[in-house]
């Protein structure tokens, strides 16, 4: 499970056919290559989104609904590249702090208001509106100024600060571009019924139950990543909430629903091995699954210790036993499907037991208590994480065999279990060793936001810092704030590959598995592929046979 | 004649009845309001006081990053920058004049989300009452005191179903109807069918609580001399046991029942997950994790009511069953 391979870039880094190598019934032959229109594809997902409106909040599960409804200004293939969408072309001023984008002329919203100029303000302006409760788009458009409206269909997008990564978060889902005069109905409506230019439309969101989508019958402006052009193919589409996740799997094996995300692990060999289902795994580009050490208290503070802790964590052992291998581990900042990714970094975290004990012995731990524990001036070598009640079961699992495996070199890892709004506040307080989380994004700008002393102040009253390590180096700072000031894609590469080794060099983070987007495909459903820019079901140009 | 002169010569005595029964349901109502007050209160206090800030819960999500402006400006649209007791004087003044608020995570007022899940778990509770009940009668009715082997059966078995959980029950009643047989479908709210399979897991532990109880007293019913007396006029022994032994066996099960609404409200927080069904039950397991204050205390203001409301027909219905309840305290 060793990432060498570059070739996984490109973001399906499995799609295995439940049919290849086997011997089994070719009935699946009667998957036709000629798309059919009409039918309604049902699709089931364990989390319910609190708002269809990405801008609000912005949690995975709206991105994933509002992909079928919103058009983004410009789109992401999966090599990273941008290219357009509603908008035809932009131009971006040397300074970097101007953006100008030419849009199409023939996109209409699905409330027949027309896409122009003025739509792409009221967006902008949306997202950045504290009033928007935006915490994903607004937090990614920080240095957002203004929108000028040169003329019907040229935008010019005023920024505070350069900010290369502006196109790459733009091609995400949440900042979908949404139509302004839905959007003056308010907060609250708006969650309910957002309109969009999209493929399809929001017909009605039966809570706690399903969202019902249409097709969008004027649609004629699919992005250049996307297999067809015109209306899609899909009728509509039921989109589900079924929470347990063997109720989700046992669906889609009867054939109750046709697509199902977030597939178990322990199903994923049953998913294989049945001949009615495919499956379509592709890993999410941003910071991988890890835990991050708290470097503003001891014992990770220092340096050795931090990397002693990382070499005697036997990582892939774990994911091994947990996740039957069926998660990679991923061993560098940056996860694999990330734009300007780098493989040096995968090796630095390898299981190296020996290697921990002599940093930990260099690091002055050389003391042992009667449990076997190390210690310095008679101070237990002890670290704390949090385990919020929202912790899956099976990650804390990984992190107990973490615990056991850095045991044996003298670690005292203590597991605090509590509720996730308590973690929070002991985030806030600063009051951990290390901290579970990840970070799904598709730009290597997340590392500004998650190692950058910009982002050790809580944003507001009541704390939330996002640099969870306290890592504060103003050589990182202005690294990472130089990668944003140019364009040039290979300077770009330069910059992140320092920025990857920095960080990589601190250890400042346990990282254990890149979070995915798991599919499960049921025989009817055709054509079901992941939007690249943040793995993200796209239903655009699916059809089913039923 | 003597007793009809005695009664004239007493005050009215139906007015005097019907006026301790308003004074009985005054003091009954002033303790049910009594009742949800203390539950707003509790709530309020229990879920402000936890620790953590309901404001990052709001925006919360693996991937937030929300700008300081915006953190100020969701404290500020839900009060929540003012002192405690004031935010509490304010809530309680708006709950007065009927108004639940608006719930943070749902962006909807508190109602809404009532009107559109409540009727979902309301509907499963009844069905899993009266499953329960059928359950209980055919069981009890059928096996009681008809020797140690069968009642002794009947009896484990009951003793099983109480100890089932509902969640394992949930999980085999799935794998066995919806995706062995395929009776059922196995998730959704639209329907009938849907309804049939959660609710048979709710009902199935409850009916063997009930039937431990019943059994019990109908087979001390059975043993009284009026059983013997029936017997002896020719009745039929589904006659005897149907009409004359139930009523009476009945009591204690009732009684059971007004405590069982509770029981189910709470199986149907683990219901509604399992069968991905809509209902308050699903939502309030929801709202508690997210800290929307205004949706916890609303729904368990609509739980602590309906479960006052069922204790008091509760009441009722003891009294329809043994008019002799009547007399003793009118």
């Amino acid at each position: 499970m060793n990432f060498d391979t570059r070739a996984l870039i490109p973001l399906f880094a499995v799609t295995a056919l439940a049919l290849a190598g086997c011997e089994r019934a070719p009935q699946t032959q009667a998957q036709s290559d000629q798309p059919v229109s009409g039918g309604t594809l049902v699709y089931a997902t364990d989390r319910e989104p609190t708002c269809l409106d990405p801008h609000v909040a912005g949690d995975m599960p709206q991105v994933f609904v509002a992909q079928q409804y919103l058009d983004s200004l410009v789109s992401m293939d999966s090599n990273g590249q941008i290219g357009p969408w509603l908008a035809k072309r932009w131009e971006v001023s040397d300074d970097g702090l101007r953006y100008t984008f030419h849009l199409r002329h023939d996109v209409r919203f699905t409330d027949g208001t027309p896409f122009n100029a003025a739509a792409v303000k009221a967006n902008l302006d949306h997202m950045a509106n504290p009033k928007t409760q935006s915490s994903t788009a607004g937090g990614y458009i920080r240095q957002y100024r203004s929108t000028e409206v040169l003329d019907d269909y040229t935008a010019v997008v005023h920024l505070a600060t350069p900010y290369a990564a502006f196109l790459e978060v733009l091609a995400q889902g949440f900042l979908g571009i949404q139509s302004p005069t839905a959007l003056t109905r308010g907060r609250d409506e708006n969650c309910e019924s957002p309109v969009g230019s999209g493929p399809f439309k929001v017909v009605r969101w039966e809570r706690q139950n399903q969202v019902v989508l249409a097709r969008n019958p004027d649609y004629n402006w699919a992005p250049p990543t996307a297999k067809h052009q015109g209306p899609a193919y899909l009728e509509g589409i039921v989109w589900k909430f079924i929470q347990e996740p063997s109720v989700r799997f046992a669906s889609l094996q009867a054939g109750e629903v046709d697509v199902i995300e977030a597939l178990p692990p322990e199903s994923h060999e049953a998913a294989r091995r049945n001949p009615d289902l495919e499956l379509i795994i592709a890993q999410r580009p941003g910071n991988p699954t890890n835990g991050t050490f708290n470097m503003r208290r001891v014992p990770f503070d220092d340096l050795r210790v931090r990397e002693a802790f990382v070499r005697s964590a036997d990582v892939e052992g774990a994911l091994k036993s947990v996740y039957f291998g069926e998660f990679p581990r991923a061993g560098g900042p940056l996860s694999v499907a990330t734009p300007f990714y780098s493989a040096d970094f995968e090796h630095g975290q390898d299981y190296d037991p020996a290697r921990a004990a002599q940093l930990l012995d260099q690091a002055g731990w050389t003391g042992r208590d009667a449990e076997g524990y190390r210690t310095k001036d008679g101070k237990r070598l002890q670290a704390t994480v949090l385990i919020g009640t929202r912790t899956p079961p099976s990650e804390q699992t990984l992190w107990e065999q973490v615990q056991a495996t850095t045991r044996q070199v003298g670690f005292d890892l203590v597991m605090e279990q509590m509720s996730d709004v308590q973690v929070t506040a002991r985030q806030a307080a600063w009051d951990y060793d290390i901290r579970i989380g990840y970070w799904n994004t598709n730009t290597p700008d997340v590392l500004r936001i998650i190692f950058s002393s910009a982002f050790i102040q809580p944003a507001g009253v009541g704390g939330y810092h996002q640099n969870t390590a306290g890592y504060a180096d103003a050589g990182f700072d202005a690294l990472i704030e130089s990668a944003l000031a140019t364009q040039d894609p290979e300077q770009r590469r330069q910059i992140y590959h320092r920025a990857q080794q920095q960080i990589a060099a601190q250890y400042l983070e346990l990282t254990t598995y890149p979070q995915s987007t798991r599919l499960g495909i049921y025989k009817t459903a055709h054509g079901v592929r992941l939007e690249p820019s943040l793995a993200v079901t796209y239903l655009y140009d699916a059809w089913v046979t039923k | 004649m003597n007793t009809v002169a005695t009664h004239r010569g007493a005050a009215d005595p139906r007015r005097e009845r019907l006026a301790a029964l308003g004074r009985r349901a005054a003091v009954r109502l002033a303790g049910g309001v009594l009742v949800l007050w203390a539950v707003a209160t509790l709530t309020f206090f229990a879920l402000r006081l936890m620790p953590g800030d309901p404001v990052l819960a709001i925006l919360g999500g693996a991937s937030g990053n929300p700008t300081p402006e915006t953190i100020e400006a969701t404290r500020a649209e839900y009060g929540l920058d003012k002192p405690l007791p004031v935010q509490y004087v304010v809530y309680l003044g708006r709950l007065l004049q009927g108004d639940l608020g608006a719930s943070y995570s749902q962006h909807m007022p508190v109602t809404r989300v009532l009107a559109e899940q409540g009727g979902a778990t309301l509907k499963l509770t009844v069905a899993a009452l009266v499953l329960a009940w059928l359950l209980v009668l055919l069981l009890t009715v059928v096996t009681a005191g008809r020797g140690r082997l069968i009642g002794g059966a009947a009896s484990l078995a009951e003793t099983l179903c109480a100890a089932l959980p509902h969640f394992w029950l949930g999980v085999v009643l799935l794998a066995v109807f919806a995706f062995g047989l395929r009776w059922f479908p196995p998730a959704g709210s639209d329907g009938l069918a849907t309804l049939v399979l959660p609710a048979l897991s709710l009902a199935i532990p409850l009916a063997g609580f009930i039937a431990q109880v019943t059994r019990e007293s109908l087979e001390l019913t059975l043993e009284q001399p009026f059983v013997l007396t029936a017997r002896t006029r020719g009745l039929s022994d589904f006659a005897v046991r149907f009409k004359h032994a139930l009523r009476h066996a009945l009591l204690p099960g009732v009684s059971l029942s007004g405590w069982a609404i509770g029981a189910l409200i709470s199986g149907a927080v683990v219901c509604e997950v399992i069968f991905s069904r809509k209902g308050v039950g699903r939502q309030l397991y929801q709202a508690v994790m997210t800290q929307d204050l205004p949706l916890v205390i609303g729904i368990s203001l609509v739980v602590a009511a309906g479960y006052v409301l069922a204790n008091i027909l509760v009441d009722l219905l003891y009294q329809w069953i043994d008019p002799r309840q009547q007399e003793q305290n009118p």
